[in-house]
């Protein structure tokens, strides 16, 4: 899935940077698309006005957005059958278990704390993308839907 | 009867009199002629005398008869009047229309009236008709019942009205049929009031609780938002702290000295310093909020686990650890978790300028309480974690388990002064004590116990 984009769901500017700059040292070459809020989520993901939707091979959501939380927007894109099946992983400063566990029930695929220190989180963003980027594999776009 | 007993006795007294009088006119004139003529008359007087004599005797002793039993009868109603004179209870006894029959002197003396003067008369007379009604309700409803009807029943006094546990029963005739109710009524007035006070009181504490409880509620969800809050927001700038300076130190380098250098790196390390206070913080607020979930625990297998981890983590480090078989109590294993490994962390760390560091989890038996104790093979009792470390001086030993307290200094040992104070706290919210033992250079040793009995929370 080296292909396809990776959708950062996250408004913080300076995790912005540091997100993508992690990305980048760690060689990972997909176009890396970056939404601030929920609502500009739910257009791409799933567009009303008929453009092609966005195909992402991976959706890396914050908790904390403004207009949607990322729970609620999880919500929503497993109960649309055009996303059910996109593997998101929830990529937050919280480590708190409620967060983790409404993450689960409401069916993120991964739960990923923001370390503070850097370099941990350059070790976090590389296997991350190792994992859901080469070693992964998707369900064939013919039974479920990418 | 006994007009007629006494008219034979007067005849026997009579007919005895004359005779005797006759005899003694006899004796007392000396004549024979006298005494001739009257010796037949006193013959037949006597006989007559001795035979009415007879027959009275024969009354005479029926009479004494029916005496007794009238007597017994006379004494049989007495006892029973005495018994029901003498409770404390109201006894009564009215008819199928409600008239009185029979009150005890409770009644009298509680209603103020005579009971000759009550025969006939029903509560309608006595008291309000809505009193009356019920009184006469609830005799109907005995009347139609076989067996003893219980109820509670509402009677004005002077000092304001009472309430009476009342027993009432049908009394039937010969064929069965009720003719009367009897009722014994006991005054529970006070016993009411007591409980009427015991109500208001539990009420009113019951309000207050929940009061509290709304009250800690809020605070809880507070701290929680607080906690929630800390979590998320506070970390975020610290990440982009340690980031930037990382990625200044990267890209930047060579347009900075060494102190340049050693700047960024001391920003850095800060941001990651207070992200581990942060994190510390959270844990010691979750030892405080997380909710205590009582199961068996393997003191024993959490300590070893633990004690791999430590070793992984620090492969370098020799360290002599043992750990006893079978430590066990019960508790919420998650939180005692955080007090084996904040103990055996600070062990670990406090052992690494040992050559040959040496750390012990055990039990030993509990002297200070009668039914610690328990038991050698260590399950409850008094668990320690002891290590030959650096030691401290036990003049300090009441700040060990306060919040950002140190008794060592940074530069020597990492830390923030919260992993006591975590240990400490789920140690009170199991009940349970915590203290340390120590020496300056000769390793200290950390015991606490954890109440067996489940229970309310401690916190």
């Amino acid at each position: 899935m080296r292909d396809a984009p990776i959708l950062l769901v996250e408004d913080n500017p300076d995790d912005i940077t540091l997100t993508l700059r992690a990305f980048a040292k760690n060689g990972v070459g997909n176009e890396i698309v970056v939404l601030t809020d929920g609502e500009l989520l739910l257009t791409r993901l799933l567009p009303a006005d008929g453009t092609s939707p966005l195909r992402p091979a991976i959706i890396l959501m914050d908790i904390h957005l403004p207009k949607f939380s990322g729970l609620e927007l999880l919500q929503r894109i497993r109960s649309d059958e055009r996303t059910r099946y996109v593997p998101v992983i929830m990529l937050t400063t919280s480590t708190e278990e409620r967060d983790v566990v409404a993450s689960y029930q409401l069916g993120a695929n991964s739960f990923v704390c923001k370390p503070v220190a850097y370099d941990e989180f350059l070790r976090t963003v590389r296997t991350l993308s190792a994992y859901w980027l080469d070693i992964n594999k998707r369900c064939p776009s013919s039974e479920c839907p990418p | 009867m006994m007009g007629a007993s006494h008219r034979v006795v007067a005849m026997v007294t009579l007919v005895v009199t004359v005779a005797i009088a006759v005899l003694a006119a006899g004796l007392v004139i000396g004549d024979a002629a006298a005494l001739g003529l009257g010796l037949p008359a006193v013959a037949v007087l006597g006989g007559a005398g001795l035979l009415i004599a007879r027959t009275a005797a024969r009354d005479e002793h029926a009479l004494a008869h029916a005496r007794a039993v009238e007597r017994e009868a006379r004494a049989d109603a007495d006892r029973l009047l005495k018994v029901i004179d003498n409770t404390s209870a109201v006894i009564y006894m009215r008819d199928v229309r409600g008239r009185y029959l029979l009150v005890n002197r409770q009644y009298e003396q509680l209603f103020g009236v005579r009971r000759e003067d009550l025969v006939g008369l029903t509560d309608h007379d006595l008291f309000a008709k809505p009193v009356a009604d019920a009184f006469r309700a609830n005799d109907l409803k005995a009347l139609a019942q076989e067996t003893p009807t219980v109820m509670e029943e509402a009677a004005p006094q002077p000092d304001g009205t009472h309430t009476y546990i009342t027993v009432k029963y049908p009394i039937t005739d010969v064929d069965g049929h009720p003719y009367a109710v009897c009722g014994i009524s006991t005054d529970i007035t006070d016993r009411k009031r007591a409980e009427e006070q015991v109500r208001r009181l539990n009420a009113e504490l019951e309000h207050r609780v929940r009061e509290r409880t709304v009250e800690l509620e809020a605070s809880t969800r507070e701290l929680d938002a607080f906690a929630y809050s800390v979590s998320h927001d506070l970390r975020a700038p610290l990440r982009t702290l340690n980031g930037f300076s990382e990625a200044l130190l990267e890209d930047y380098s060579a347009r900075l000295d060494q102190t340049g250098r050693d700047y960024l790196r001391r920003i850095g390390a800060a941001a990651d310093r207070m992200g581990g206070l942060i994190d510390d913080l959270l844990n010691l607020s979750r030892a405080s909020r997380a909710e205590l979930r009582r199961r068996p625990v393997d003191l024993t297998a959490l300590a070893e686990q633990i004690a791999d981890e430590l070793s992984h983590a620090d492969p370098d480090r020799k360290v002599e650890l043992t750990v006893q078989r079978g430590l066990a109590c019960m508790g919420d294993s998650a939180l005692l978790e955080l007090v084996l490994r904040n103990l055996l962390s600070n062990a670990w760390k406090f052992t690494s300028r040992r050559a040959t560091a040496r750390i012990d989890v055990g039990a030993v038996r509990d002297r200070s309480a009668d039914d610690g104790a328990v038991s050698d093979d260590g399950a409850s009792g008094v668990f320690y974690v002891r290590d030959n470390g650096v030691g401290f001086d036990e003049a300090y030993a009441h700040k060990l388990f306060v919040p950002f307290q140190r008794l060592h200094p940074a530069i020597d040992f990492s830390g923030n002064g919260v992993g006591l104070a975590i240990v400490a706290r789920v140690v009170a919210r199991h009940h349970g004590r915590i203290w340390a033992e120590g020496t300056p250079g000769q390793g200290a040793a950390f015991y606490f116990t954890v109440d067996a009995r489940p229970g309310t929370d401690g916190s």
